[in-house]
């Protein structure tokens, strides 16, 4: 895909299936993506499609009952100048010391939720202590100053005060600012952001993107930004992937994305969406829903919804065919070959 | 129907002047208590003096940020709240005005098939206990509206309508994905034929696609059913989509109210320019040339507000007389309300155009 050399982490083939009683779920079903140093990958797509997975897979921490089951995820850790060890996330044990390491180290996450992924029994200061005293070899009273100095870095004011204060005394985007403040407190090659600002008004959510591209400059971050807001994207974006059922449909730069969409389904999303800039008229939709999980639709799997659809598209699974050099697609109206061969095997 | 006009579709009734409903100086105030003996110790000014009217036929938008008030202003008008002042005037079939805030709730009753709402999160807003028919048609039976043989075609009617097939009617709300519950929740306000909906962020829990089509579809209600909706929402792009009028709230109280097309693209009120300012627009090419207006610091505390002007110490272009005068909501003309001192000199601008 890219040069190796500033390629951060790169995930090849992962697939993570569910297993429950009803039946196996395939919630990420051979999903390939790079993200490289100072770059923000964003990953679109709607709920269950599988982002949120993945983004999870990156930190071993998917829950049971679903697992990984096949595919590499390589961490290219930073060691002494242009020195990197590959480190393979997907073949490490949960809760082995290697990849406890990682998490919030090297590879750090600011969820969705501010109100419910901070503890309310401990004071704000002292989950972000806890953090840098893991990974550090900082004292009590070095952590400390630590964690003030990130807490006013991240814009919150009179951090002397919030630091023993109790989360639920902060506001919502306080209280997001707080999360940040404990990703970025060990100086994390790679930030995992899900949604980070999708319960937020649309001006802290400003606030917060404008904070973390800052943020992105100074550390020279790699950025992994989850979402469904395609305005966010457009803005924080450099590469775009598009998921849809467990697959990336399509991944390139964010013009390509925008300007010259080539999959179906990014295209019909891209023109579902009301504009702040466009007087009314009826929207586009993509007709039917997401499909259960448990009812996969038999070859590609977003046939049923998709307006280009063609008899081949229900028999045969597309692979992802690379248009240029950073625009891939999933679809079989790019895929010559695989139509062929469908048809002389209909002769 | 699609290339119209928003002024096109609104029914011959919004040119003779007289608003389906009109709230007047509504003020809702929740009580702070603390200790056992329950003293009252200060209020939190939900809703302050919020004055607006809303005309048949029309959508008009509420917007603003969280707890700024706009929920309580919807709940008061379906009267879920008792407003703690002020008029809720609603003009009745027969032309006759009826005030809402001072009516019993015996003879609320009579309204509640009027002035319908559709809640935000169609997971917890419908009774899990309840089938589809049960949920839907509970407002008929309670009200003793139609006979048992009559509510059963209703509500199939109701569901057709709304996108729902009506052979799903005994199933339970758990067996329906998130958009079909939330035509569930169109479908149960929708079945009393009533005149005014609350739209209580009504997509906004939906994903992209859904959000769509539910979108299409209130939009295809409103002209099929002669419908009005007051239409809340924190995002902007959607009040936009479906919008007539809008008006913005800031800590309980109306800041700015216009046409929808004057509101985005001159505001008067530095706060609705910061909002249209942070809006993100999706179009990659539209980022570089940002100089977006940062509102710093969090919204008022709504029970302990600033003096003056609530959105002072955010406000870019504030001055002495913003930190002791509170500004009231004036008439700049062209039915554009604005609750700014200076909205005469300020030249403010809209939303960034692609």
């Amino acid at each position: 895909m890219a040069d190796n050399n500033n390629t951060l982490v790169q995930v090849r083939d992962l697939k993570i299936h569910f297993f429950t009683n009803e039946g196996t779920v395939q919630a990420v079903d051979g999903v390939t993506f790079d993200i490289r140093n100072g770059q923000t990958l964003c990953m679109v797509g709607e709920s269950g499609c599988g982002k949120s997975v993945t983004a999870r897979a990156l930190l071993q921490i998917v829950h049971r009952p679903g697992k990984i089951v096949d595919g590499d995820i390589i961490l290219y850790r930073k060691r002494s100048h242009n020195q990197t060890e590959e480190v393979n996330i997907s073949k490490l044990e949960p809760k082995g010391s290697v990849i406890r390491s990682i998490r919030g180290k090297e590879i750090s996450m600011i969820f969705q939720e501010p109100m419910t992924s901070l503890s309310p029994m401990y004071t704000v200061g002292n989950q972000i202590m806890e953090t840098i005293r893991l990974h550090t070899k900082a004292d009590k009273n070095q952590a400390r100053e630590r964690t003030l100095e990130m807490l006013k870095f991240v814009g919150i004011p009179r951090p002397e005060r919030i630091i023993d204060e109790y989360p639920f005394r902060l506001s919502g985007g306080m209280r997001q600012r707080a999360m940040i403040a404990m990703a970025l407190s060990c100086n994390p090659s790679l930030l995992i952001a899900d949604e980070p600002t999708t319960a937020l008004d649309v001006t802290t959510q400003a606030q917060i993107i404008d904070l973390m591209q800052g943020l992105q400059k100074d550390y020279d971050m790699g950025i992994l930004f989850i979402t469904h807001d395609l305005g966010v994207v457009a803005e924080v974006a450099d590469n775009v992937a598009v998921m849809y059922l467990g697959n990336v449909v399509e991944y390139s730069d964010v013009r390509t994305i925008f300007h010259d969409p080539q999959h179906p389904y990014t295209q019909s999303l891209l023109r579902s969406i009301p504009k702040v800039t466009a007087t009314r008229e009826k929207l586009e939709v993509i007709r039917g829903m997401v499909p259960s999980p448990f009812r996969r639709p038999s070859g590609c799997p977003f046939h049923p919804r998709c307006p280009k659809a063609m008899p081949v598209c229900s028999q045969v699974e597309p692979h992802t065919i690379d248009l240029t050099e950073n625009h891939q697609v999933r679809c079989l109206l790019y895929d010559k070959s695989a139509r062929n061969s469908v048809r002389e095997m209909a002769q | 129907m699609t290339e119209q006009t928003p002024q096109s579709q609104l029914s011959p009734a919004v040119n003779n002047g007289q608003p389906l409903l009109e709230v007047r100086n509504l003020k809702m105030y929740f009580p702070i208590v603390k200790g056992i003996f329950g003293k009252i110790t200060g209020y939190v000014k939900a809703a302050d003096e919020v004055s607006f009217s809303i005309r048949p036929g029309e959508t008009l938008g509420l917007v603003g940020e969280s707890g700024c008030g706009k929920t309580t202003v919807g709940r008061c008008i379906v009267r879920a709240y008792k407003p703690t002042a002020g008029n809720i005037i609603y003009r009745r079939a027969d032309e006759t005005n009826v005030d809402l805030a001072k009516v019993d709730n015996k003879e609320l009753q009579t309204y509640r098939k009027d002035i319908r709402i559709i809640f935000q999160d169609p997971f917890s807003s419908l009774n899990p206990r309840m089938n589809v028919y049960e949920i839907i048609s509970e407002v008929l039976r309670v009200n003793n509206m139609c006979s048992p043989k009559e509510m059963e075609y209703l509500v199939a009617n109701t569901m057709e309508q709304c996108g729902l097939r009506p052979e799903y009617m005994r199933r339970y709300p758990h067996a329906f994905s998130g958009g079909e519950r939330q035509r569930i929740g169109i479908a149960h306000a929708l079945v009393t034929s009533p005149r005014l909906v609350v739209c209580d962020e009504a997509v906004s829990g939906l994903d992209v696609s859904v959000r769509a089509q539910i979108l299409n579809l209130m939009e295809d209600l409103r002209r099929d059913m002669n419908l009005t909706y007051l239409f809340i929402s924190h995002d902007l792009s959607v009040i936009r989509h479906i919008c007539d009028r809008v008006a913005v709230m800031y800590v309980g109280k109306l800041v700015e109210l216009a046409d929808a097309n004057t509101l985005y693209t001159n505001p008067l009120h530095p706060y609705t320019e910061s909002l249209m300012s942070a809006v993100p627009i999706p179009n990659p090419d539209v980022r570089e040339r940002k100089n977006r207006i940062r509102l710093e610091g969090e919204v008022a505390d709504p029970s302990n507000p600033p003096l003056g002007c609530y959105f002072h110490p955010r406000c870019r272009y504030a001055r002495e007389r913003c930190k002791t005068e509170t500004p009231v909501l004036r008439d700049m003309g062209n039915d554009h309300f604005v609750a700014c001192h200076f909205a005469d000199e300020l030249e403010l601008v809209g939303v960034r155009m692609a």
